[in-house]
């Protein structure tokens, strides 16, 4: 009983969470650096793990595809299985977990330890919203970096497969072979969606990872937990909104 | 410095993002960055099947071009098709969805024409033919199968019967079942009779079994061959006797060929006969020979008086006999 209170209460606070910081998005302007300060942190700084995660899962998935699909003949859909694959999946969900891990743990430890420490407090009592300048710009930023990191991750993980058809020597599909399947089975419709996709994951992440911060309660010790709860909280709720936005998109 | 060298970097990096985009955009949606090349034709078909926009077109093989747009036009589907600048496409080439795979990829073939038809201009319509797809195919195939399955169950219900009328099955069962006595008896001297001609009894186990019989009966053979070759050899010599007799060479040729030896032998026939008659009705000397016995007695009588004479002779002697003999002939 007391966990179901502790989820309503989550789900309720996040929302008003989101109402409030949506009530403020007339001042983004004005905080225009740190708008940028988070797009650098949510995008640049984790284009690196995202590219090296994507390559690697093209690959590997090319590499599994043209083993099953050697038995029955069908290597030459190699290209389209990986590229529809990572398009409209691997490529989006793949974005948003290590946005959770990587953003989503330090927006959470960087909140609680401001709300243990007693910023949070101090901004309210300047009447300062901390939704407005903490909650806000790291939204906008990942609703801006998202698409970029998700397309970026796309193109890596399709040359990844591509790569890896090439070079093994049971599958040994040339690159022009391999992108003209590709592009014979794939619209930028299912692009789209993969982006649409990573857009409300990275949403999601950053809007409970902040409310989950805001929210940390007692001392030190509670920050770490707090960080836990955003990381996982995260993940789970990138599975399930998958499951709907896939859903409602096809 | 710290934070304009940050926003450089967020920008090139939400720019790149941006251009990736519009790239994939651009690749995946029909490459509209090369809209401006090349030019039109439309294809009119009564459907596209699974034709989509960005599937090739292609004339003998060779990819010239891509469907740029499907689209309804009243009654009919049309298919925009983009043709490079440097193919020319003749008038009376016709277009046709071909199929590439089982699993749904579609083009448009396009053949080469003649030779003196005049090139196809921006937006001129191509003719066009339909092609059987698979589904017409795979429904054919369905019909198929089933007259085969009806065929088949008119075979086991004639097999097996249908409730009323017992099948052909049970119809040997039971023809089996009634007469296995028979059967077994008839096996059984069928195993006899085998068994016989394997030890070589009888007539039909020897003629297996035993070369000597072969080899009587190759000789047999060589034997009826030597005069098979024999009567071929008289049936030659008949022939060329027939055909000399067909010439009218030799006494039957002449005989059945020649007119004058023919009436000549009607002649002497006519001529056999009347003498035949003459001695049967005893004129002439050799018919009074014949039939008048007057003769023999008169000559039994001479002969009697020549016996009488000879013996008078004896006693007379040789002077006196010829006297006697004349005095006893006349």
């Amino acid at each position: 009983m007391r966990t179901l209170t502790r989820v309503l209460e989550g789900i309720g606070s996040t929302l008003q969470l989101l109402v409030q910081s949506l009530s403020h998005v007339p001042t983004l302007p004005r905080q225009w650096g740190r708008f940028i300060e988070q797009c650098y942190l949510i995008g640049y700084t984790t284009l690196p793990i995202v590219a090296i995660l994507s390559f690697f899962i093209g690959s590997v998935l090319a590499l599994q595809s043209g083993y099953s699909m050697e038995n029955f003949g069908a290597k030459q859909f190699i290209g389209s299985l990986v590229g529809l694959s990572i398009a409209r999946e691997l490529g989006p969900v793949m974005c948003a977990i290590l946005l959770a891990g990587r953003v989503g743990s330090a927006i959470a430890a960087e909140l609680a330890s401001m709300k243990v420490y007693q910023e949070i407090d101090a901004l309210e009592t300047m009447n300062i919203p901390p939704a407005r300048i903490l909650v806000l710009p790291r939204l906008a930023a990942v609703l801006v970096m998202m698409p970029v990191l998700a397309i970026i991750a796309n193109l890596v993980g399709w040359f990844g497969g591509a790569i890896v058809a090439k070079y093994t020597d049971f599958i040994a599909i040339d690159p022009p072979a391999y992108f003209a399947a590709l592009r014979r089975f794939m619209e930028f419709k299912d692009v789209l969606n993969g982006l649409i996709k990573a857009e409300v994951f990275g949403f999601a992440v950053v809007l409970v990872s902040c409310n989950i911060g805001l929210n940390t309660r007692g001392g030190p010790r509670e920050i770490g937990a707090s960080v836990t709860r955003a990381v996982v909280t995260s993940l789970i709720l990138i599975l399930v909104l998958d499951y709907f936005v896939t859903k409602a998109l096809l | 410095m710290q934070n304009s060298q940050q926003t450089a970097r967020v920008g090139l990096f939400f720019i790149l993002g941006v251009a990736l985009i519009w790239v994939t955009f651009e690749t995946l949606s029909g490459g509209k960055v090369f809209k401006d090349q090349g030019y039109h034709i439309v294809a009119g078909f009564t459907s596209l099947k699974e034709l989509k926009t960005g599937d090739e077109v292609r004339m003998a093989g060779v990819k010239i071009g891509e469907v740029e747009k499907t689209r309804l036009a009243g009654r009919r589907a049309e298919a925009l098709l983009r043709i490079s600048p440097d193919v020319k496409i003749k008038a009376d080439a016709t277009a046709t969805i071909v199929m590439a795979g089982l699993i749904g990829t579609n083009y448009i073939g396009i053949d080469l024409g003649s030779e003196a038809a005049a090139d196809l201009r921006d937006g001129a319509e191509i003719k066009t033919a339909v092609t059987p797809d698979l589904n017409s195919v795979m429904s054919q195939i369905g019909e198929l199968g089933k007259k085969i399955e009806g065929a088949l169950g008119n075979l086991g219900g004639a097999l097996s019967g249908d409730g009323k009328s017992p099948g052909i099955i049970q119809k040997v069962d039971q023809l089996v079942t009634e007469n296995r006595e028979n059967l077994a008896q008839t096996t059984g001297n069928l195993r006899s009779i085998t068994d016989k001609m394997n030890r070589g009894e009888g007539t039909l186990g020897k003629l297996i079994n035993d070369p000597v019989l072969y080899t009587d009966l190759q000789s047999a053979l060589s034997e009826i061959r030597g005069g098979a070759n024999e009567a071929k050899t008289f049936i030659a010599n008949a022939q060329a006797i027939l055909d000399e007799v067909k010439r009218g060479q030799g006494a039957i040729g002449a005989l059945v060929y020649d007119q004058k030896a023919a009436d000549d032998l009607k002649a002497s026939i006519a001529n056999f006969r009347t003498v035949s008659d003459n001695l049967a009705k005893g004129k002439g000397t050799l018919g009074q020979l014949l039939n008048d016995d007057t003769l023999i007695r008169d000559t039994r009588a001479i002969m009697r008086k020549a016996d009488r004479a000879l013996d008078g002779l004896d006693d007379a002697g040789p002077l006196t006999a010829v006297g006697v003999v004349a005095n006893g002939l006349f």
